[in-house]
């Protein structure tokens, strides 16, 4: 919701959280070769966005390859339940992982 | 998928969640060298020269073997030369002449040492 | 374990570390030829290097206890503490010189947290100073975010299974900081007693604060 001092301003690109607390996700299930800061323990794994981190940062895994720059976007701190990740796990079924993901690696999940 | 698959869609620090030992509390003070490689990480850190996401990259690019081998220092050391050679900053020649300077030296200081190996 | 040598050579060579009786090693000597390169090539000074060694041995967890205890008796600091850590350390003069955010997740009675970096070894160093062996070796990194309750147990810490055992796995730029529950019996104890009771395990999550001495802890 614009307020009318702001109306017409327009975000740079990757400027305005794609994702919301609370709003379902799924961590996509690419496989990247030689650098990736996503662990394949989650890869493909569904859960909900905790919060969004701010500010803006740059993608650590082109930072990996000295690019500093370049279009930043969100981070999020997303919640995945044990029991999505682990089959057999053996705790609670509260229990939970909670990790940092870029915005490029997560997608919505439909309602 | 074939072993080998495996191993280059895993990177050998992408450990979470693979069987491990029972946890045994180690710990250890720091040696003058780990410290000194640690500020060092935080000065090539704060000069960009070497940013931390590279340092972790270099560590990744040492492969499964120097990974699980090599101690957590001596990692660091190493992808630091190997990105300091990539990056032109250094070469190897000029670090293996360094290495032998520094050895020399203190070979001079201690006359009475036998040459261990 | 320093002895002295003569002195005869040249002290332009940025090398001034305590000489050691031991010959130096593999990689100590490579750090060192890295470092002098470096400095000859004029990308720092041996300044820096030495003014960095002085910032890490002032970064102990006695610092994350001042914060903990802080955050124990005064609920608006608290409450600042857990909106934005780095801000609120920043309060108490704590500086981040590494760039980091900091998350302090509070431990209540529905919610036990633990802190993990399973890629490498992020860890609030800010504010704990450096992580111990455990925290970056395979067993701990593996295991915490697949079996936490047997990692606690390995600690002795027992975990009600109505209680949410909630692992964070540092990957990018924030780094976290466990705020344990204030221990039963310490109504009255002023913040220097309290800091006391917190431990760098205590902040990392795998263990509680301590009890008060002369009582066994819950």
């Amino acid at each position: 919701m614009q307020s009318s001092i702001a109306a017409g301003m327009v975000y740079a690109l990757g400027e305005k959280p794609i994702f919301k607390p609370g709003d379902a996700i799924r961590i996509l299930d690419r496989s990247p070769i030689g650098h990736y800061r996503v662990p394949l323990y989650l890869r493909g794994k569904a859960g909900k966005v905790d919060s969004v981190i701010e500010p803006v940062a740059v993608d650590n895994e082109e930072e990996g390859f000295g690019r500093n720059a370049g279009s930043r976007r969100h981070y999020y701190r997303v919640a995945v339940p044990m029991t999505e990740i682990w089959p057999d796990y053996e705790g609670s079924p509260r229990d939970g992982l909670y990790i940092e993901v870029f915005e490029t690696w997560l997608e919505k999940i439909a309602d | 998928m074939t072993q080998t698959e495996n191993l280059v869609k895993r990177l050998p620090n992408d450990i979470g969640g693979l069987p491990a030992d029972p946890i045994q509390r180690i710990e250890h003070e720091l040696e003058p060298w780990e410290k000194r490689c640690h500020a060092l990480a935080d000065v090539l850190d704060y000069h960009k020269i070497i940013n931390t996401e590279e340092k972790r990259c270099g560590v990744e690019a040492l492969g499964a073997e120097m990974v699980g081998k090599l101690g957590y220092y001596e990692r660091w050391i190493v992808a630091f030369a190997n990105i300091l050679f990539r990056k032109g900053i250094l070469t190897p020649t000029e670090l293996a002449l360094k290495t032998k300077e520094i050895e020399a030296r203190w070979a001079e200081a201690h006359p009475d040492r036998h040459d261990d190996t | 374990m320093s002895e002295s040598t003569h002195h005869d050579h040249d002290h332009d060579h940025p090398h001034a570390e305590i000489s050691q009786s031991e010959r130096p090693g593999f990689y100590d000597v490579m750090e060192t030829a890295v470092r002098e390169l470096l400095i000859g090539k004029k990308l720092f000074g041996a300044d820096e290097i030495r003014h960095q060694i002085e910032l890490l041995d002032s970064r102990t967890p006695a610092l994350g206890a001042k914060v903990v205890a802080r955050a124990w008796v005064d609920p608006a600091f608290k409450s600042r503490l857990l909106a934005n850590g780095r801000a609120a350390c920043e309060e108490l003069g704590i500086s981040f010189y590494d760039d980091t955010q900091l998350i302090v997740l509070e431990n209540t009675e529905k919610v036990h947290n633990l802190i993990v970096c399973t890629l490498c070894s992020c860890y609030p160093r800010p504010v704990l100073g450096l992580p111990p062996d455990w925290y970056k070796l395979k067993p701990y990194r593996a295991r915490a975010v697949s079996e936490p309750r047997a990692v606690l147990a390995e600690f002795g810490t027992h975990i009600p299974d109505d209680v949410e055992v909630r692992v964070s796995d540092s990957t990018a730029m924030v780094r976290f900081l466990v705020l344990p529950m204030r221990p039963n019996g310490t109504d009255g104890y002023d913040e220097k007693q309290l800091a006391a009771l917190v431990t760098r395990d205590a902040m990392i999550g795998v263990i509680p604060a301590n009890a008060p001495t002369g009582r066994t802890a819950r």
